[in-house]
């Protein structure tokens, strides 16, 4: 089952009739996959799902959350969470509040990583944090910060280099223990984040292409990783002005490892390592 | 009269490709993609790793990266590359495909439909059978396939594997594939 270039444009024009959702500047090779494999999990042609989209909100829905891509990690990326303890973060250390967006933050893990460094850097009390996703399944999950322990032990391996080791200076050590922020419970399979780490992010379904910003604050931060990637290059543009015009100035923008501003925008952003600061 | 040429390996690859990209001509008049896999945890070094003899710079290209004649691609650790339209590099994040990502089979099948019978895609050394189905692909729109002979390879399933799944221009050793590429225009 091969999808045509047109069979793309159907697809699209048919969610943006019946919905909100205007797919129409997603990256193309991406989406196509994503629609492929969509097709076949449910055992079915782009005709089917078509009609039954039309006939079904809820199926839109559905094919919505079943197209976008949900990969995340605790502490996904070493090198950048040593990039926001020592040379983002303490640029805030003073604030009297501290607004943080994770734009696309999936089931939540880049979320509970970055409290978990506030928290050691005594920044968590004074900081909001906000996150957000066009997919509701994976909010839902955030939200309960309870997760697969098997899947996520190769990242514990990740919160030892951010957390307990500091790059800058290898004699230092923090036994900083798991138990601190999330419970691990072998036999259920489980990895759960503590309540006070729960109750603390707001959580809202945003489409980051046809709503602009939902929190009324502006940020200090915004974190969106991989998200671009899923996007052409126009809507990258797009999204960048949206980030700029919702940071405040001098504030962070960090992008996934191979995402960059390669636009207008570039000259509007400072680079800091892998990270952009607000000119 | 080519557009580009993407190369496809795993286990057994490495000393492989440092040989094809030691020996590259300077102006090499195409892009070289590369799709090797490679330990999930092994983030850095190995760009550098295969810099160090390379004649090409050797890219871990950022998203939406235009594509430029003389150097050579390397899947970024963690991703799938895509080659688009406009001839760019495409990132994604996506389940593993063939238990791997980068997935070699994705890094041929889009450049296979954007370049056409402009691309020649090369199978090295494998364990699995990522790529086979990717040279296919190439195929199928008319590029030129090759193989690296299995007898040569330290680990065969994938080159017996492509050879099974379609038929192939070349099956070469590393030195012809080396002076193969010499003449490439």
């Amino acid at each position: 089952m091969q999808i045509t270039d047109l069979d793309l444009q159907y697809f699209i024009s048919s969610i943006k009739s019946v919905s909100k959702y205007d797919l129409s500047n997603y990256s193309d090779k991406s989406l196509k996959r994503r629609l492929q494999k969509v097709l076949e999990d449910n055992s079915i042609n782009l005709m089917t799902l078509i009609n039954r989209m039309m006939g079904d909100r809820a199926v839109v829905e559905k094919t919505i959350r079943d197209i976008t891509v949900n990969t995340t990690e605790l502490f996904r990326d070493p090198t950048v969470w040593h990039l926001l303890r020592s040379r983002i973060l303490p640029r805030f250390k003073n604030n009297k509040t501290i607004n943080i967006w994770h734009a696309g933050c999936s089931t939540g893990q880049e979320v509970y990583s970055m409290m978990i460094l506030l928290n050691e850097m005594d920044m968590l009390e004074r900081a909001k944090i906000f996150a957000s996703d066009i997919n509701t399944d994976v909010l839902e999950t955030a939200k309960h910060g309870v997760y697969k322990y098997r899947f996520n032990l190769n990242y514990l391996d990740n919160f030892d280099k951010v957390i307990k080791q500091n790059p800058l200076n290898f004699e230092e050590y923090n036994d900083v223990p798991y138990e601190k922020y999330f419970d691990i419970d072998k036999q259920r399979d489980t990895l759960s984040m503590k309540q006070f780490m729960v109750d603390k992010p707001i959580f809202r379904k945003h489409d980051l292409v046809t709503e602009g910003n939902i929190f009324y604050s502006k940020f200090d931060i915004i974190l969106c990783r991989n998200v671009i990637i899923y996007f052409n290059y126009a809507l990258q543009n797009k999204v960048f002005e949206l980030f700029h015009s919702n940071l405040y100035p001098k504030g962070g923008l960090v992008l996934g490892m191979h995402e960059s501003i390669l636009g207008p925008w570039a000259n509007k952003f400072e680079r800091l390592g892998h990270a952009y600061v607000k000119k | 009269m080519y557009k580009a040429v993407i190369i496809g390996g795993s286990a057994g690859s490495f000393q492989v490709i440092t040989r094809i990209l030691s020996s590259m001509p300077p102006n090499f008049p195409l892009p070289v993609l590369l799709c090797l896999h490679r330990l999930k945890h092994v983030r850095s070094g190995f760009v550098e790793a295969l810099s160090i003899k390379s004649t090409l710079p050797v890219i871990e290209p950022m998203d939406k990266e235009q594509i430029k004649p003389g150097r050579a691609y390397l899947a970024p650790a963690n991703y799938h590359m895509y080659v688009e339209l406009g001839n760019k590099i495409a990132l994604s994040t996506e389940e593993v495909v063939n238990h791997s990502r980068p997935s070699i089979d994705l890094s041929f099948i889009t450049a296979a439909q954007i370049y056409r019978e402009k691309l020649i895609g090369i199978i090295l050394s494998g364990a699995n059978r990522d790529g086979a189905y990717g040279l296919k692909k190439v195929k199928d729109h008319g590029g030129i396939a090759i193989v690296q002979n299995p007898a040569e390879c330290q680990v065969k399933t994938m080159t017996e594997t492509s050879l099974k799944m379609t038929p192939v221009d070349h099956i070469f050793n590393t030195n012809d594939i080396i002076k193969y590429l010499q003449k490439v225009k």
